[in-house]
């Protein structure tokens, strides 16, 4: 691998602003197996620097053990990830170059907030100092000094989510991060997370709070049982379908569908095409000599595509004949 | 650096809880008790002859044994509640080296444990000297024997909680790393005697014995030295350690 600057300049603050010299977040066909059962397979995506890049996955699907795998905390059977070229574990300072948020309860309940990350301070070598800003940062502060076990699931959340931040790292790891927060959290967490990534930080985070993630993401990689089933930028994914409107619309359905398009009702009477462009879309009704009254971009809600990128992959034997990516 | 910071990190982890406290109050109790011996216990004649000579006196004293299966129940419980708490996933994040980060964790549990170890010998020789007042015999051990004491108690709890961190380590349940611990000390040792009789001098009762300096029960302990009594005893925590350490390194983090 070659060797990477890995530790930007680290201030309180995320940093002067886009640079290209951030850290990408890189999965190369990663395999994980537990036992007989294949959890992750051939999975391969890249999460880029000034960018948030939302992991989504029905429950099983395997984000959580890929954060795991890239964060050394399990192996992989095959493949792997780096961090700026790096392996997690040959990172110079790890915990200042990657901030992680992997299990929303890690405390013990007898202990602190405050000490929870001090220890982890100690640790990592960070500055005291810095407990108290990211504390304050997610508005702990009034609380660091109860025990943990008498915190709400948001609050631990918070701690969490205060831990990860505790290194100032150019690069952090979510796995639902949203989990028990109250509107104004998420709120808050949604607007720090942009901020970062508007500074050149690389933000991944996994979730199953599509709406949240709709707000919150650049860029979407999508797994389902392992494999990847859709990857790029949200806005071009929103763009993989094409509304069209017609007076003819069951004629123009069947020489779409004629076509390999798949086709779909609309609420308002048109019509959803996925898999044939716009241009080929237009020249078919050309040729059929079906009059068109649109011939849109369609952008319906992530989670009427992530429903149907998923339920796509589940009923193909090969996964990969499923894959979108934009 | 590394070293010293990850074990600041583990010696924070140790005394922000009251894991300490509660093992600070078994010695008090344990000290309680044996002073309650001395003022109102008597052998089976009604004599008080269990505290009439030196030897007796520093038997009683002898804190080592208890320390070496209290502390390996505090290594069991601090090693494997990280695992039951989900925080050894912070640590092995911040020292993705694992080896480092276990290494910091024992020698901070050996650390805190020999501490225990040394308050538990201290606060039973002060019971004792306190409670001889109340009847015919004064305190008969010297200084250096109380240093001794103390010193074997320490050490006992250093060994007895590398023993239970690296049993901790390997079954990473806090339940089923008490009873592993329990099981080395109190339940294989008499197995392995009935086994091979010459074992009985090498079991680690009898190993801390030699080194309080207190007549031991085996006969053939007398031939054991100090130098030997040590590195068994280092024997019997450094094999479920090593263990430990590897099996840390080779699994996944659930």
């Amino acid at each position: 691998m070659a060797e990477v600057d890995v530790r930007p300049a680290q201030t309180g603050d995320p940093g002067p602003g886009p640079s290209g010299g951030g850290l990408s977040l890189e999965v190369a066909n990663l395999t994980k197996r537990y036992g007989g059962n294949t959890v992750v397979d051939d999975l391969s995506f890249v999460a880029r620097p000034g960018r948030v890049t939302g992991f989504l996955g029905p429950n099983g699907s395997g984000k959580s053990t890929t954060m795991k795998v890239m964060l050394d905390l399990a192996s992989a059977e095959h493949g792997g990830a780096t961090i700026g070229g790096q392996r997690y574990r040959d990172l110079p300072d790890p915990a200042g170059t990657v901030g992680a948020l992997l299990e929303s309860n890690a405390f013990h309940p007898g202990r602190s907030g405050r000490d929870h990350l001090r220890i982890l301070a100690d640790a990592a070598g960070t500055s005291s100092d810095r407990v108290d800003e990211v504390l304050e940062l997610v508005h702990l502060d009034d609380a660091a000094d109860r025990r943990v076990g008498g915190y709400s699931l948001g609050m631990r959340q918070r701690l969490g989510f205060a831990a990860a931040l505790l290194g100032d790292p150019p690069v952090l790891v979510l796995d639902e991060p949203a989990n028990g927060l109250d509107p104004q959290g998420m709120h808050e967490m949604r607007d720090l997370l942009r901020s970062r990534a508007a500074h050149g930080h690389t933000v991944l985070v996994s979730s199953h709070l599509l709406a949240e993630v709709e707000l919150l993401a650049d860029d979407l990689v999508v797994i389902h049982r392992g494999r990847l089933v859709a990857h790029g930028s949200l806005e071009e994914l929103q763009e993989d379908a094409t509304l069209v409107r017609s007076d003819s619309i069951a004629e123009l359905r069947q020489v779409l569908e004629a076509s390999g398009a798949d086709v779909q009702p609309d609420a308002e009477g048109a019509i959803v095409v996925r898999g044939l462009s716009i241009a080929a879309i237009g020249d078919q009704a050309f040729a059929a000599g079906i009059a068109l009254h649109e011939l849109s971009p369609h952008a319906g809600s992530l989670e009427a595509r992530f429903l149907r990128w998923t339920s796509a992959a589940a009923t193909h034997d090969r996964p990969d004949d499923t894959e979108v990516t934009a | 650096m590394t070293w010293s910071r990850l074990l600041r990190a583990e010696l924070r982890k140790l005394t922000t809880t009251k894991m300490p406290l509660a093992f600070f109050a078994v010695l008090v109790v344990i000290s309680g008790l044996t002073a309650t011996a001395v003022i109102a216990g008597t052998d089976f004649d009604g004599s008080k002859g269990f505290i009439s000579t030196s030897a007796d006196q520093r038997s009683l004293m002898a804190f080592a044994a208890n320390a070496t299966m209290g502390a390996s129940l505090f290594g069991a419980m601090a090693v494997a509640r990280e695992y039951s708490h989900g925080t050894v996933i912070p640590t092995f994040l911040a020292s993705p080296r694992r080896h480092r980060a276990m290494l910091a964790q024992y020698g901070a549990v050996a650390i805190v444990a020999a501490l225990l170890g040394l308050l538990g010998a201290l606060l039973t020789v002060a019971a004792v000297a306190l409670a001889l007042p109340t009847t015919d015999y004064g305190f008969l051990v010297s200084a250096a024997d109380v240093s001794r004491v103390c010193a074997a108690s320490a050490f006992a709890g250093a060994i007895g909680g590398l023993l239970g961190a690296g049993i901790g380590a390997i079954v990473r349940n806090t339940g089923g790393a008490v009873a592993g611990a329990f099981f080395t000390l109190m339940v294989a040792p008499p197995l392995l005697v009935q086994m091979a009789n010459d074992m009985g001098s090498w079991v680690p009762s009898t190993l801390v014995n030699v080194l309080s300096g207190v007549e031991a029960e085996v006969p053939a302990a007398d031939q054991v030295g100090i130098v030997a009594a040590i590195a068994a005893l280092l024997a019997w925590a450094l094999v479920p350690a090593a263990i430990g350490l590897l099996a840390v390194q080779r699994r996944d983090v659930a």
